[in-house]
């Protein structure tokens, strides 16, 4: 029995099709089976056509699958588009109507009339997704009452009539499979260890991961594809005594955000790249009068407008250098679902210990994707807190320290003794405007320092991960959500006898300059494998450490396939031999 | 003599950096003497600026100051006031960062209703650049930028706020520096967002908008007798061409953002348990 299964559901958008798939999640992760999906969003907000794929695995994964094995599709678009990625022996259920090209590589091919029997039979057009759910219910041997249950837990607020349609619908679809198609493919559903898992999207980890590390004040303006952290937010942080405001722009939001967070709340926002755009002067401002924040951007394709709903990972450089003048900040980027979590919480951590802002970059299918993720994981999340002052009375307080830790406490409003400035203005220890070459040299150096003093602390010491074979000399640097198929892709290369290896820091700003200069030191090569045009994070690593770079970019609104990745993991390791190379480290 | 050194108490001893015969040093005053009368503890002061000659002045108090960039005064402040609702906060700032860069934010402090006050002084120039127009110049239309004369017609802030929906709108003149203290100690009173535009000269740039002799023969109280409930007749008197009225066009009630923000707990934990375990329990 194969240990792994990739499932893909293919309609038109308002067909069930994301229904289907969620649902199979949902059961499959109370099996305790690992999932990860991937989905792709109609640009319209009726119509069009749209997927979801699902990877279903006995062990951990990184990436939804390349190559299907099981396509459900509920039309002949969906056939036609689709049908190329489905493998030599993969499974074909689809609508009864649909034609399917002669030629058979050697798929198993079942068709069932689903939409007669939502419509003739059942009186519910709407119920066809359900239908189709009963028939892969008997074809991949799914437990059948865990459907009824979830259906049942569904639709119970829908009333009686619409959850009697659907267990009807259900019933009718697995009658038919098992009495029509007689079963000739060996795929069903992978073994679970039964220990349950949560299920969430990648927007979902983020919400979470905030709430956990204690955030409780949200400021943002919706945007395709992060709205849905704010969504969740809203219906659960005032729960936990928190507020979400939607507010008239990304730039109120952030200063918003800068107010709550100067007053001592944990302070979040989180925008799609054109909102991040906006926030640029403010990022400054955080920067210079020392204010926590936490903005997460998940990216989409390409510049202004763009492709909103479509992943990419062009931001980096926005993130980085975005904002006039030195502005120091932090920026990081999970690899994955339950990574968003860590790396959420991380976030806090790191700007309210160094007070500063931090930027999260995730991207479209990131935010959208759903995995399972370990319980655990919520319950060990990176923490750390502000440093605040007890002001002496009398002497008037000092906000700004220079010598000493670059870090100063800070005094919250409302601290007895603790009335100061901050200010966007070049400033004294005291926060008053000051402009001699003095005074901005030596704050520059402060507010830099703290960038130094992260690097090393032990908070960020296991957001840097190594794959892969630690003595081969083809190295591969990539970042967030690339680092799935890049594992994937160590994977596949291994079992070609090709060796590989793989860093993946969390953190882009500072730089963990020490794994990255001893990775430098044993690879020969540096293949650098991001979704953007330019290759961002390989812009970074040549002005950082003066390496050369092969780049592995890719705009096509979706995610890097494992192939691709191997075929330059090939490519690179062909050229080894050809001429003698030395190490990169001592280049750095 | 007592009551100036209540007054100076709230000065931080950091000198002004004003011009002379700026109308600026008649707003600081006015502020310190209505935060005397009130006797607000400095450690509970908090005012939040954006960028101009106007947004300097929280550094000569002494409180918590928040000098941020340019129209940004007002979001900033709203986030201080919903993370720690105790403080008094004030936002303060001038016409071209109020009205010009920072005007979106005006209409949407002033419907969430954001218990803040807010005082935009009004000197018809933008004074820190030294001599552009602004959103409110009108008798003086050939500034640095406008060589030509000016294109578009000025903005009446009192009468903006107004249609905004503030729930207190007042209009004083730096010079009437009794009434203007009034004024401000109304608006820290009033619970929900105050907006007080003063009017204030720039000895520099503008003599002639904000001129003290001009206001002073133009100007008329409002009457006694103005229901301050009364929206359309406030716009009315904000509004007037002839006269500069000074006084209160708006007072009412209804809830603060912070009043919504209670409400909106209140009906969340109907929806479910407080903590992080139920939260995941929808994921399970
Ligand atoms: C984003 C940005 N644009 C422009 C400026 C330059 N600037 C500083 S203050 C100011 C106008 C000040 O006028 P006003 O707001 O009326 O304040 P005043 O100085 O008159 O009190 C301008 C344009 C800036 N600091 N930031
Ligand atoms: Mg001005």
């Amino acid at each position: 029995m194969q240990s792994d299964l990739v499932l893909r559901v293919a309609g038109e958008s308002g067909e069930g099709v994301i229904t289907i798939g969620e649902t199979l999640c949902k059961i499959a992760a109370r099996e305790g089976i690992h999932i990860v999906t991937f989905r792709t969003f109609p640009a319209e907000i009726k119509g069009g056509s749209c997927m979801i794929q699902v990877r279903l695995s006995e062990r951990r994964i990184p990436y939804h699958g390349e190559g299907v094995d099981f396509l459900v599709c509920l039309n002949q678009d969906a056939v036609d588009e689709n049908l190329p990625d489905l493998k030599e022996h993969g499974v074909l259920l689809c609508e009864a109507e649909c034609d399917l090209p002669e030629k058979n590589p050697g798929w198993t091919a079942y068709k069932v009339p689903f939409d007669r029997i939502a419509t003739r039979e059942i009186g519910s057009r709407i119920s066809k997704n359900i239908v189709v759910l009963g028939a892969l219910s008997h074809l991949l041997s799914l437990p059948k009452e865990t459907i009824e249950k979830f259906i049942s837990e569904k639709f119970a607020r829908k009333g009686k009539t619409v959850l009697d349609h659907n267990l009807d619908a259900l019933q009718r679809g697995f009658d038919f499979a098992r009495s029509h198609l007689a079963k000739k493919d060996s795929y069903r559903l992978p073994k679970g260890s039964g220990r349950k898992r949560l299920l969430m999207t990648g927007n979902e980890a983020i919400a979470i991961g905030a709430t956990a590390a204690g955030m409780r004040y949200f400021f943002g303006y919706p945007i395709t594809p992060a709205s849905e952290i704010m969504e969740w937010l809203a219906a659960h942080l005032p729960k936990m005594g928190g507020v979400v405001l939607q507010t008239e722009d990304e730039i109120s939001a952030i200063c918003s955000v800068a107010g709550a967070s100067w007053a001592g709340g944990k302070s979040m926002t989180s925008t799609s790249g054109p909102g991040l755009s906006l926030m640029s002067e403010t990022i400054g401002l955080l920067s210079m009068a020392e204010i926590p924040a936490v903005i997460v951007d998940s990216q989409r394709g390409g510049p202004s407008t763009g492709m909103p709903t479509k992943t990419e990972q062009s931001d980096l450089l926005l993130a980085l250098y975005g904002s006039h003048g030195d502005a120091t900040r932090v920026v990081m980027a999970p690899t994955s679902v339950s990574d968003s979590l860590r790396v959420t919480a991380l976030a806090f951590a790191v700007a309210e210990k160094y007070q500063l802002p931090v930027i999260m970059l995730v991207d479209q299918a990131l935010s959208a994707r759903l995995e399972t993720v370990d319980r655990e994981t919520v319950e060990r999340l990176p923490q750390g807190s502000r440093s605040c002052a007890s002001p002496a009375d009398g002497a008037p307080f000092v906000r700004y320290q220079l010598g000493g830790s670059a870090v100063s406490p800070a005094a919250l409003p409302g601290t007895q003794g603790g009335e100061h400035m901050v200010t966007g203005m070049e400033h004294d220890e005291r926060g008053n405007f000051a402009c001699d070459e003095e005074t901005h040299t030596a704050m520059t150096v402060k507010r830099f320092r703290k960038l130094a003093a992260i690097e090393s602390d032990p908070l960020v010491a296991e957001f840097c991960t190594r794959l892969g074979d630690e003595n081969s000399e083809v190295g591969i640097v990539t970042w967030g959500s690339s680092a799935g198929p890049v594992e994937e892709a160590l994977a596949i290369a291994k079992g070609l006898g090709i060796s590989a290896q793989a860093i993946i820091p969390r953190i882009l700003n500072p730089l963990p300059h020490q794994e990255l200069k001893t990775f430098f030191g044993k690879v020969k090569r540096v293949i650098v494998p991001e979704l953007n045009f330019v290759g961002q994070l390989a812009t970074l690593l040549r002005s950082t450490y003066r390496i050369p770079t092969i780049g592995l970019t890719k705009v096509k609104g979706v995610p890097l396939a494992p192939s691709e990745i191997v075929e330059k993991i090939v490519e690179a390791e062909s050229t080894l031999n050809a001429r003698s190379t030395r190490a990169y480290g001592r280049a750095g | 003599m007592e009551e100036l050194d209540k007054s100076c108490e709230y000065l931080s001893g950091v000198c002004p950096v004003w011009c002379p015969g700026c109308g600026y040093y008649g707003i600081l005053s006015a502020l310190v003497e209505a935060f005397a009368d009130l006797k607000l503890p400095t450690k509970e002061l908090t005012l939040v600026s954006g960028i101009g000659c106007s947004s300097r002045l929280p550094y000569f108090v002494k409180a918590y100051g928040f000098h941020s960039i340019h129209g940004r005064g007002l979001p900033i402040a709203q986030g201080v006031k919903t993370a720690n609702p105790e403080l008094t906060v004030l936002a303060v700032g001038g016409d071209g960062d109020g009205l010009a860069i920072g005007g979106g934010h005006l209409p949407h402090v002033a419907r969430n209703n954001v218990d803040i006050t807010y005082l935009l002084f009004n000197n018809a120039i933008y004074g820190m650049t030294k001599g552009q127009f602004s959103p409110t110049t009108t008798l003086y239309p050939v500034t640095k930028t406008s060589p030509f004369g000016l294109a578009g017609e000025a903005i009446n802030p009192s009468a903006l706020a107004i249609v905004y929906g503030a729930t207190f709108v007042a209009r004083g003149f730096s010079v009437k520096k009794e009434h203007l203290k009034e004024l401000i100690i109304q608006g820290i009173h009033h619970r929900g967002f105050s907006f007080i535009e003063v009017l204030a000269s720039c000895s520099s740039f503008n003599t002639t908008d904000m001129n003290v002799a001009r206001i002073v023969k133009n100007l008329e109280m409002i009457p006694e007798d103005h229901n301050p409930e009364d929206a359309i007749e406030a716009l009315r008197l904000a509004a007037d061409q002839e006269k500069i009225r000074l006084g209160v066009f708006v007072r009412n009630q209804r809830p603060t953002l912070g009043d919504k923000f209670q409400e909106m707990r209140r009906k969340a934990k109907g929806k479910g348990a407080a903590n992080m375990e139920a939260l995941l329990g929808q994921f399970a």
